[in-house]
């Protein structure tokens, strides 16, 4: 018996990696195929970015800027978060700019707002505007800029027009009325934010990160510098949830959004795999649904956290049976 | 000259820069904004320098018919393609840029991107053992933090999303401030050597 085991492990050590790769991408397959229900968790990073958000709701001298500085590649991460925030802004009558520096963003901004906006009654120049794509070189006079005049740094839109003369502009000068700054990246660009727009103006600046780049942005979490983070697909998950939850919360009593409460997030879970946007109280089981179809594009950073979680039970499955066939075949090579 | 000239404009416009940070003065603005000038009016000769390169890289390759140079076709092709695209159809929604661009440029991306997640499991099960105390450690680490990042560990227990920020907060957040400490200091001395003139290799190679 003990010889078959050592032997079974001793084989598994040698299994070919195409294997493993088969078993990861099953993994991650089967659940954006077939989506389940899985809890989300909200936490403190990605609350205070949506606290900070909601707080502008209805405020005409109040505007969100995102900054999108990335391409294609890290989508599936960033994407979520972006829609979900634009989401949040058209829900709740916030002033939303956007922008980016490179290229590769220019098509993924417009992507993010038209797949947004779908479902709203929301108007370019009036509701929100893209700044459209400026070049890379001109990053710090236009980020320096902003902090005395927005409509001189950016002078024009992503359809050319004079900014200055737009309606969305009434009430907006710089970062003391544009007072959060969500920059979304695979890297460290949120640090340029917090060096330039935060430290000399004081604008409140949090970030969108793919999960890889979390540890080396925690540093400005911690000190406060980033006012919140969304963490990689989770943190995308979680927005989804609390814009659900909150924003998008209708009833007699909160026409409009009901107001974020710690206690509210914890109580309620939000099925994936309902038709319509339906919550369930933990506390006393009751069941509501909204009638409000439940959009598969404001679900999708949840249906991906399924797959997400079956890649990480894999990958420690993988290294527990690594290790367990390690120890064994070190043992067996001990005793000859 | 060919040494010295980029050697001075360096020098001289390094030091304008140090002096531009710490004042406030018109004079300092001015200058600043003047540069910002010169900067919008380079940045488009890059992209045409940039595009001249690859055209030069890649038009060699298929001349000669170097290895590989299939490759090179499809890279000046798509190039070719995609910027026509643009510039006749324009960029907006339902454009064929954006058909390009969601439909070939996307997926791409996202699955060179993607393919991380293979290359991590298979390391994970070929290379990641529990060989010292020290990787053991790194071992419990990641499998905590890997836990904490989905909903299954806060499910097992409440501790392990709370082990997993207190990681993320207090041993990471050590060794990277003690990181980035360590590089500014080198950026700070680097940049010292260059504007001094000691620090030279960047000029390329010697007359």
């Amino acid at each position: 018996m003990t010889e078959k085991i050592i032997a079974f492990f001793d084989k598994m050590q040698r299994v070919d990696r195409r294997v493993i790769y088969l078993i990861v991408a099953l993994s991650i397959i089967i659940p954006l195929v077939i989506p389940f229900n899985s809890p989300t968790y909200t936490e403190e990073p990605t609350e205070n970015i949506y606290k900070k958000i909601d707080s502008f709701a209805g405020q005409s001298n109040k505007a969100v800027l995102l900054s999108f500085f990335h391409d294609a590649s890290t989508m599936p991460e960033l994407f979520p978060m972006e829609v979900s925030v634009l989401r949040h802004c058209f829900e709740r009558n916030i002033k939303v700019f956007t922008i980016c520096f490179t290229p590769a963003a220019a098509p993924l901004v417009d992507y993010a707002i038209n797949t947004a906006k779908e479902n709203y009654d929301v108007k370019s120049g009036v509701d929100y505007l893209n700044f459209g794509y400026k070049p890379g070189a001109l990053f710090l006079p236009i980020v320096l800029g902003m902090g005395e005049d927005i409509s001189e740094a950016v002078d024009t839109d992503s359809e050319g027009r004079k900014i200055k003369n737009l309606e969305i502009m009434k009430d907006i000068k710089n970062y003391d009325d544009m007072n959060l700054v969500i920059d979304f990246s695979g890297s460290g660009s949120a640090l340029s934010w917090v060096t330039y727009a935060r430290a000399k103006f004081g604008a409140n600046v949090a970030a969108g990160i793919t999960a890889v780049m979390v540890a080396d942005n925690y540093p400005y979490l911690q000190t406060g510098q980033l006012l919140g983070m969304f963490r990689g697909l989770k943190g995308a998950a979680e927005y989804e949830k609390l814009v659900d939850v909150f924003a998008s919360y209708e009833s007699d009593e909160y026409p409009n959004g009901r107001p974020f409460s710690k206690e509210v997030i914890k109580s309620i879970e939000v099925p994936i795999t309902e038709s319509n946007i339906t919550y369930i109280d933990k506390d006393t089981g009751v069941v509501t649904d909204t009638g409000i179809p439940s959009n598969y594009k404001y679900k999708v950073a949840r249906i991906g956290m399924n797959a997400q979680s079956v890649a990480h039970i894999m990958i420690i499955v993988f290294i527990i049976l690594g290790n367990i066939g390690f120890f064994v075949t070190r043992k067996k090579n001990d005793g000859l | 000259m060919k040494r010295q000239i980029p050697l001075i404009i360096v020098i001289t416009l390094g030091f304008l820069f140090v002096l531009h940070s710490f004042s406030p003065h018109v004079v300092s603005q001015n200058f600043f904004d003047w540069f910002q000038d010169w900067m919008k009016a380079l940045s488009p000769f890059a992209v045409i320098l940039g595009i001249m390169s690859l055209f030069m890289v890649h038009g060699q390759k298929i001349s000669y018919k170097a290895p590989n140079w299939q490759y090179s076709v499809v890279t000046l092709g798509g190039l070719i393609f995609t910027a026509m695209a643009g510039f006749v159809w324009g960029t907006d929604a339902g454009t064929p840029y954006m058909w390009l661009f969601k439909n070939v440029q996307m997926p791409m991306s996202a699955t060179m991107f993607a393919l991380l997640a293979f290359y991590i499991a298979s390391a994970a099960y070929k290379a990641f053992r529990a060989r010292s105390p020290e990787a053991t450690v790194l071992l419990l680490a990641a499998i905590i933090v890997m836990l904490g990042q989905v909903p299954l560990g806060t499910m097992i227990s409440k501790w392990i999303p709370i082990t997993s920020d207190w990681i993320l907060n207090v041993p990471n957040l050590a060794s990277k401030r003690a990181i980035m400490i360590g590089v500014g200091l080198g950026m700070t001395a680097t940049s010292l050597k260059i504007l001094l003139g000691i620090e030279r290799t960047y000029l390329g190679g010697g007359d």
